[in-house]
């Protein structure tokens, strides 16, 4: 936004440093306005740095919970030695988890990246995405792969009734995956998150798993763990991804308060060595005048 | 099937999500009011086919739908 907003004065100013005398007042208004848009948008982006910030304990503390959750519901998983299905032919499903906001850096194309560089690989896969943005992204290069869309997630913290819902609807698609795959940005610290995965297992790989055995659970019980599972990886997924599009929120609207501040400060000293210009100019009109009326 | 709502056709989450409803509903009031809060979602959700967008819809209103629809099936069978 504010970068492109901004390049127009830059050019404007480049073209004519140095412009005589009666141009030299419209340059100094122009200056004046751009002067004054960019403090506005320094003082958009500085307030919502602010919004970010106070946003973002709440969110770090609703991924850091997320995680312990997610990681106790994969728990069991991991110790029947549940593995994804080897299947043949059969397609995978992809859930997306990005948002439906921009303005917070390469939070959503990095998802969209990691998806198309899947794609080159091996493209039997079916998507279903969340948040706007990574939608109009995959729309333009995977658009036949897309089963489904969601929106509206990602405003709040994310809730667990928002991860039902969405479990609930990819339960409810016909197409027969071999598992799906839930991809997520993973918060590694304040300034860096990379795209990460998490498995949900169909019925068959949980009671194809080594230990499956060892639980003791009925066959008919299968189809609700497995809806549930999904339901707490997607809550984990949502609320890492919300973490770390606040987080790179913060950070980008800081490095753009940053530079509108530097270019606040290039303009001033810009407008002031203008004024000055002017007023020298004038006087030295003003006493070159009165100097040869005097002589006369 | 050992449960009734399995048999109504309603999916493990849709009866979690009940469950969790009927038990904000009974908190006493200041606590109720929080944490009806986290059992508000307003997601829409749009089905596509061959790369079209279909028509976008709210994915609360669609699963009240779909639940109706199971029950409805599940009495006259």
């Amino acid at each position: 936004m504010l970068s492109r907003a901004a390049r127009p004065a830059l050019r404007a100013v480049a073209t004519r440093p140095i412009a005589p005398n009666a141009a030299t007042f419209a340059t100094l208004r122009e200056i004046e306005g751009r002067l004054k848009s960019i403090r506005n948008i320094e003082k958009i982006t500085n307030t919502m740095k602010i919004v970010a910030s106070t946003k973002l304990n709440r969110a770090q503390r609703a991924m850091q919970d997320s995680r312990v959750y997610g990681n106790t519901s994969n728990e069991v998983f991991k110790s029947a030695e549940t593995k994804p299905l080897e299947g043949e032919g059969r397609k995978k499903l992809i859930v997306v988890c990005s948002s439906d906001k921009g303005l917070c850096g390469g939070v959503h194309s990095g998802l969209s990246r990691y998806i198309r560089r899947r794609a080159l690989e091996d493209s039997n896969f079916d998507l279903v995405i969340i948040g706007e943005k990574c939608k109009a992204q995959l729309s333009r290069t995977n658009a036949q792969a897309i089963q489904l869309s969601f929106s509206g997630a990602g405003k709040d913290v994310p809730t667990f009734s928002d991860a039902q819902a969405i479990a609930d609807q990819i339960v409810l698609l016909p197409g027969d995956y071999s598992d799906i795959e839930i991809v997520y940005n993973k918060f590694i610290n304040a300034t860096s998150y990379e795209p990460a995965t998490v498995e949900a297992f169909s019925e068959e790989a949980i009671a194809a798993s080594a230990n499956f055995a060892a639980f003791e659970v009925d066959e008919e019980l299968l189809g609700n763990l497995r809806e549930y599972a999904l339901a707490n990886s997607l809550y984990w997924a949502l609320c890492e991804g919300h973490a770390c599009e606040i987080s790179a929120r913060r950070n980008a609207m800081d490095n753009a308060s940053k530079n509108a501040g530097e270019m606040i400060n290039k303009y001033q000293i810009l407008f002031n060595r203008t004024r000055q210009a002017v007023i020298t100019g004038e006087l030295v009109e003003i006493i070159t005048g009165a100097t040869a009326s005097e002589d006369m | 099937m050992p449960f009734a709502w399995k048999a109504a056709g309603i999916t493990y989450n849709r009866y979690l999500t009940v469950a969790a409803r009927a038990v904000r509903r009974s908190l006493k009031d200041d606590k109720r009011l929080v944490a009806e809060r986290r059992g508000e979602t307003d997601l829409r959700f749009t089905k596509w086919t061959n790369g079209k967008q279909g028509e976008p819809r709210s994915v609360v209103e669609a699963n009240q739908a779909a639940m109706v629809e199971a029950a409805g099936g599940g009495q006259s069978a």
